[in-house]
């Protein structure tokens, strides 16, 4: 028996090389803790590159919102691969071409206009959950 | 010191405030403490990425660091791309408790315990890149960021 949370599990990328790696992982857990707590929940992606069983049982067969900072699509494919039905695939990118700036801050430190970016990011998860 | 490169793959994980000081630790050692020499790589790249992402743990000496017991990073890094050469569970530095935090995740919410723990973090990991033989792995390319070496 299946005892898993029916919550959406919305998973980042939390890419550590640039500042929108930063900015998918902030936004998701600003939609987890703060937008949509009750309803949605996140999932460490490196568990679930492990493979481990419990962490494909986290996933598989459940709603999936992923955010991912650059083209590689880490977060979506990982989901993808560990059976998660993905509802929406979010890309960094296409907020950061909405809400242009010269300084969204680092990989470590996001600045004021990184943060538009994370509140408009969150903002589009909280629609995808019911 | 050699400034061959060595690799810190984190967990970077997501669900606890280990995920985020590991996150941190790794970038305060690329950016300040070992700029020239620490190289890393996002973790969720070795199985969404290709051979060359793959193949950063056999090009690089690498150390994994991990916010909790469950080793994500050490066991997907040689999983999917190679042996390691020292690993760190974050949880055993700044207590587990601490580690397993859920309420404060967000890089917004840390003060400045959560600094100190980023700092104590990051110096484990330099005393671990100072303990390892640079060419553990033989001879290695250059690199300086999430590039495995590209660029």
């Amino acid at each position: 028996m299946n005892f898993m949370s029916e919550k959406t599990k919305v998973v980042p990328c939390s890419g550590i090389g640039k500042v929108y790696g930063l900015m998918a992982r902030e936004a998701v857990l600003t939609a987890v803790h703060e937008l949509c707590p009750g309803k949605a929940e996140t999932v460490c992606l490196g568990y679930i590159v492990t493979g481990d069983r419990e962490a494909k049982e986290k996933i598989e067969g459940f709603d999936c919102v992923t955010v991912d900072g650059c083209p590689k699509m880490c977060a979506a494919k990982n989901v993808k691969i560990a059976g998660g039905v993905i509802k929406e695939e979010i890309k960094v990118m296409d907020t950061v071409k909405e809400i242009k700036s010269k300084n969204y801050g680092s990989a470590t430190k996001l600045e004021a206009d990184g943060e538009k970016v994370v509140a408009a990011i969150a903002a589009k998860i909280a629609g995808n959950i019911a | 010191m050699s400034d061959e490169k060595i690799g810190i793959i984190s967990c970077s994980g997501e669900e606890c405030l280990g995920g985020t000081i590991t996150r941190l630790a790794t970038r305060k050692v690329m950016e300040e403490m070992r700029a020239n020499v620490a190289v890393t790589l996002c973790l969720p790249l070795f199985l969404a990425g290709g051979e060359e992402e793959r193949s950063f743990a056999k090009v690089f000496p690498t150390i994994s660091v991990d916010g909790c017991d469950k080793l994500c990073a050490k066991r997907g890094t040689e999983k999917h791309s190679g042996k390691i050469n020292g690993s760190l569970d974050v949880s055993k530095i700044i207590g587990t408790e601490n580690a397993l935090n859920t309420k404060v995740v967000m890089n917004k919410h840390l003060k400045s315990e959560h600094f100190q723990m980023v700092d104590k973090v990051a110096k484990e990991i330099v005393k671990m890149m100072d303990s390892l033989d640079p060419n553990a792995n033989g001879p290695k390319k250059s690199g300086c960021c999430c590039c495995g070496g590209k660029c």
